[in-house]
């Protein structure tokens, strides 16, 4: 309906710039000197951008519009992505089920190999400084699931094939942005009839030197990406000073998640002063890793050998801050102080009561890798004709397992803030028509979001004094009242339930 | 009466079973009490606690010779925080987890005394043998702990009483209430357990004389020496005892306090020669009476 016949009727209705927008197509073809125009250009092809453009296009209302992705990696190997079932990628995050559902709705959680997918209905957080403070989440019926534990690359590819599935859009993947700009005024207001004013449109100047013009330009491409500097718009946020450690784990491999099991499978994470260690199931008897630690810590725990560095992470859910911190100022020899401790003060009994996870016996080759952690916000997700999506318009602590799904529901916004705007015959790349709704529905309840996970490293970075009892004491209330649904109202900010 | 019938059943049963099965439920009560955690172990609760805290801090300090009852008021009150803090630090220093690992016990089996008397004058183990010898102690003498929950605390608890002897060596104090005063205020600002600092109400025992001494001399000396010194429960005494007392106590960062033996007897000396002298005059004065006109 937007671009479709440029129809003098809509006229009085559309200001002129939408109007102007609609002979678009229709001249295209008569002036071979005017780039390439699109509806939308989503610059990264991660989950969220893909998600944008998968949207729009399993839409009845927006899968005319007229799409094009830009992407700097081989989209070749995003589509044959494929490990073999005993190997998975150290990348996973946990879908919650609101997550879950635009995905279906969108038609691509079909495509995602659910093999390969974890699901957990129990969830264990403690205090490391407090061994009594603790926290027990548990999804009372078998559906849903708290989360879905999903390696990205698995997501991607099943974006990739649904996308696909739809009417193509226009790729440019190897394709780096080289410059954004607005559009050049026309040379004169008579000459209207011979060439287009696209000066408020964005102009991508790709790598290799072609140029496309869209009206709505969106930016999905990560914390520093050339949409966000083209838009003008500033973030707020700091540098953790921290690095998130990711690596795949093998349980003991009589260990399986048997879904006849009565526990089901349990997400386990405990706060260590230094930031959260977690423990996320992956199916059969594998696990995801994300231990958040100082960059000294995180440069220590690579250089590790596997033996001692599996000692570590059996130790970070078990032994005091004091042993830890002794173990990582040791340049060797981390398995042997375990099992001495172990010796002293056995953790059988928890382990076997679930409250701890099981020791992890192995880690996948080269699968330990880290990176640094960040919070940013940006000041506002749109301008004229351009939005921000993802952790281009955001980045947050890893500690609730919400960057991946803030993006998704980023998406999902965005694509119905366009698919109102087609609906309604406004243009998309107007803020006021279309961006603020995005704007507004989205920013606030992110902002908060991002707070809340703030405020909780900070809390749990305390290492001595009265926040410690009295942050105890907070975490066994949440825990206590749950049957009052104050657990899950706190389960339902996380997007889970 | 179902009930009565399962507990009479379980009676019947011998006493390893009936502990295996009680075990993991069996609740804290005078009749019930839970099992030791480790030999010697004497499971008390927040109640009996308190009241052997209070009872043998009171009758300790009408006695101070009841080393027994400073032992169980060390031990009740070193739990909650205080223990475990000193168990923490020890845990941060390689020689402080080397200790808990080997776990070795002071007693005059492991310290030959003949052995110890060989060693050269200035070193450790000759300055604690000569200590053990002048105030006619054994380190046979020290009670074992029983009233410390968690096992490797309890040796924490024990290692401290152990070296406590130790302690009197290095810093040449010596065992009257004096000495032992200044020694517990040092001990209260190096290690914290409470009841090194209840222990300085003995200063109420003290002479005027020796009150003010401890004020103005030792308890400063104390003070700044147990804060800016290393923690001494990390010391590895059964390594060191070859060592220079001096060396060790630089490395420590100690400073040797005023000698109190040294200073009571110049004391003594000087009252004695006072008195000596008083009496002379008043000798003079009241043998031959002057007798005016």
């Amino acid at each position: 309906m937007a671009v479709g016949t440029p129809s003098r009727a809509l006229r009085p209705y559309t200001c002129s710039s939408c109007a102007r927008s609609l002979k678009l197509r229709s001249r295209k073809f008569a002036t071979a000197a005017s780039p390439d125009i699109y509806d939308v250009v989503c610059v990264g092809g991660g989950p969220t951008g893909l998600s944008l453009l998968t949207a729009l296009r399993s839409s009845k209302a927006t899968s005319h519009l007229r799409l094009a992705l830009v992407e700097s990696q081989d989209l070749d190997r995003a589509r044959k992505w494929d490990l073999p079932p005993d190997q998975y990628s150290n990348r996973a995050s946990s879908l919650t089920p609101s997550s879950q559902f635009f995905l279906s709705k969108i038609g691509a959680w079909p495509h995602v190999d659910t093999s390969r997918v974890q699901p957990y209905h129990h969830m264990r957080v403690w205090d490391g400084l407090s061994s009594t403070a603790r926290i027990a989440f548990d999804s009372p019926a078998p559906e849903p699931a708290i989360a879905h534990m999903t390696e990205n690359q698995n997501l991607t590819r099943a974006l990739l094939a649904r996308l696909e599935s739809l009417e193509p859009i226009t790729i440019f993947d190897k394709t780096s942005v080289a410059n954004i700009n607005l559009g050049s005024q026309p040379s004169s207001p008579a000459s209207e009839d011979t060439s287009l004013d696209l000066s408020s449109y964005p102009h991508v100047t790709l790598s290799s030197d072609h140029t496309v013009a869209t009206r709505l330009l969106v930016g999905a491409d990560g914390i520093n990406g050339p949409v966000r500097t083209f838009a003008g718009i500033r973030t707020r946020g700091w540098d953790y000073d921290r690095h998130g450690v990711v690596a795949t784990l093998r349980l003991p491999s009589d260990f399986s998640h048997d879904p006849g099991n009565s526990r089901g499978v349990t997400a386990y994470q405990r706060f260590l002063p230094t930031g959260p260690i977690a423990l996320l199931a992956l199916p059969g008897s594998y696990a995801s890793l994300v231990w958040t630690a100082t960059s000294t810590q995180a440069a220590k725990l690579k250089s590790l050998s596997t033996e001692d560095f599996l000692a570590m992470v059996n130790a970070a859910f078990r032994l005091s801050v004091v042993d830890l911190d002794y173990m990582f100022a040791l340049s060797s020899g981390q398995f042997d102080e375990l099992q001495w401790r172990e010796s002293v003060s056995s953790s059988t009994s928890k382990e076997a009561s679930g409250d701890i996870p099981q020791a992890v016996e192995g880690v996948q080759n080269n699968s330990i890798a880290s990176f640094p952690l960040r919070l940013r916000h940006a000041s506002s997700y749109t301008t004229h004709r351009t939005a921000l999506v993802g952790d281009a318009a955001h980045t947050i602590h890893p500690l609730a397992g919400q960057g991946l799904n803030m993006g998704l529901g980023d998406s999902r916004s965005l694509a119905s803030a366009i698919e109102y705007a087609v609906i309604h015959g406004a243009d998309i790349g107007n803020e006021m028509n279309c961006l603020d709704k995005y704007n507004s529905e989205m920013w606030m309840g992110n902002n908060r979001m991002l707070g809340a996970v703030d405020k909780l490293h900070w809390l749990y970075s305390v290492k001595n004094g009265p926040v410690i009892p009295l942050r105890g004491l907070g975490l066994r209330a949440v825990d206590a009242l749950g049957e009052w649904g104050v657990k899950r109202w706190v389960m339902r900010q996380a997007g889970a339930l | 009466m179902a009930n009565f019938s399962a507990t009479k059943r379980l009676l019947s049963l011998p006493a390893s079973a009936r502990a295996a099965f009680l075990a993991p439920t069996r609740a804290f009560s005078v009749l019930k009490r839970p099992f030791p955690n480790y030999e010697g172990h004497v499971p008390l609760n927040v109640f009996e606690r308190g009241a052997l805290a209070a009872g043998s801090a009171v009758m300790s300090l009408l006695n101070p010779r009841r080393g027994d009852l400073i032992a169980a008021l060390g031990e009740t009150t070193a739990t909650p925080y205080f223990i475990y803090r000193l168990r923490d630090a020890m845990l941060s220093n390689p020689t402080g987890r080397r200790i808990l690992r080997d776990r070795p016990r002071i007693t005059s089996r492991t310290m030959s005394v003949e052995k110890l008397r060989a060693l050269p004058d200035n070193s450790v183990g000759r300055a604690y043998v000569g200590w053990l010898d002048g105030e006619g102690v054994s380190p046979d003498t020290r009670d074992s702990v029983k009233y410390i929950d968690n096992e490797e605390c309890a040796y924490v608890m024990q290692r401290y009483r152990e070296s406590h002897d130790f302690y009197h060596a290095i810093t040449g104090l010596p065992v009257f209430v004096e000495g032992e005063v200044a020694l517990k205020a040092f001990e209260f600002a190096n290690t914290l357990l409470p009841m090194t600092g209840l222990s300085l109400f003995a200063v109420t025992r003290m002479k005027p004389a020796e009150r003010s001494r401890f004020w103005q001399t030792y308890l400063p000396w104390a003070i700044s020496n147990g804060l800016k010194s290393k923690e001494v429960i990390n010391v590895y005494w059964e390594e060191e005892l070859e060592r220079d007392v001096a060396d060790l106590r630089a490395e420590l960062g100690l400073e040797r306090p005023p000698d109190l033996r040294e200073t009571r007897k110049t004391l003594r000396e000087q009252r004695k020669a006072a008195k000596e002298e008083k009496e002379k005059i008043s000798g003079l004065t009241s043998g031959k009476p002057f007798v005016g006109s």
